[in-house]
């Protein structure tokens, strides 16, 4: 829903459902192991990516294609597209998709509530911190 | 060592990506290629191409796409004038970090 909302003219007129095919269809055209990668981390995503805003999802998603799909064309080996530790590299890369979500709002929601506890400082002079 | 510097680029590779950038434009797999050479041996072209989506989010960067021969045409990142601002900061506060722990090395103070 907010896919369609959010995602500009285009995205209106076509419906995420045909976002959604376009971005499975380039990556049925990758090579096997990448595609095997892909699949990996999109399953990974499905249950731990933290993302309920569709459009973050998809705009991941497509980036995550982008990068593969880019990767496949220079012959970059798997294990040097997604390092040592691919549950870091995918924490990195979701990072850049959650403001939107409701991380975002629950991380903002928190700093007002510290916010207001600070103001509820009574006289005491502040430490310095050292 | 290894974990040791993994810890230690998350901090810096930001910095290190728009020193690089601040020279000339460059490629996701040109930066990462760079730092290998550089004897970043363990850095990972997703990780870089995390980096390089969220500073040009931020707006510290110009994209341009450019297309390649082979595959999908490439993303050609510039740094802008706030990308300098920011990398003129990041190297205030290097300059500070690695004096402190210069003294700390000396003997403390």
């Amino acid at each position: 829903m907010s896919d369609t909302e959010k995602g500009g003219f285009i995205a209106k007129v076509i419906g995420p459902k045909r976002r959604w095919r376009a971005y499975q269809a380039r990556v049925r055209q990758l090579p096997e192991n990448y595609r095997t990668a892909v699949a990996a981390f999109e399953r990974y995503l499905n249950y731990c990516g933290g993302l309920v805003d569709a459009t973050s999802a998809e705009s991941l998603l497509e980036d995550l294609a982008d990068l593969f799909e880019r990767a496949a064309a220079d012959g970059t080996p798997i294990r040097e597209i997604v390092g040592d530790d691919p549950v870091e590299f995918i924490r990195a890369l979701v990072a850049n998709y959650e403001a939107g979500g409701y991380i975002a709002w629950e991380r903002e929601r928190l700093i007002n509530a510290i916010e207001r506890a600070e103001g509820e400082d009574t006289g005491e002079e502040k430490g310095t911190v050292r | 060592m290894v974990k040791q510097m993994t810890e230690m680029l998350k901090g810096t590779l930001e910095g290190i990506v728009l020193a690089i950038l601040s020279v000339r434009p460059a490629y996701g797999y040109e930066i990462t290629a760079w730092l290998r050479d550089q004897g970043f041996s363990g850095i990972a072209e997703g990780t870089v191409y995390a980096l390089l989506i969220r500073i040009e989010q931020r707006g510290l960067v110009d994209v341009e796409k450019v297309p390649s021969q082979k595959g999908p045409p490439r993303k050609v990142y510039s740094l802008n004038a706030q990308g300098r601002e920011y990398l003129d900061e990041f190297w205030k506060t290097w300059s500070f970090l690695a004096e402190r722990l210069e003294q700390l090395r000396e003997g403390g103070r």
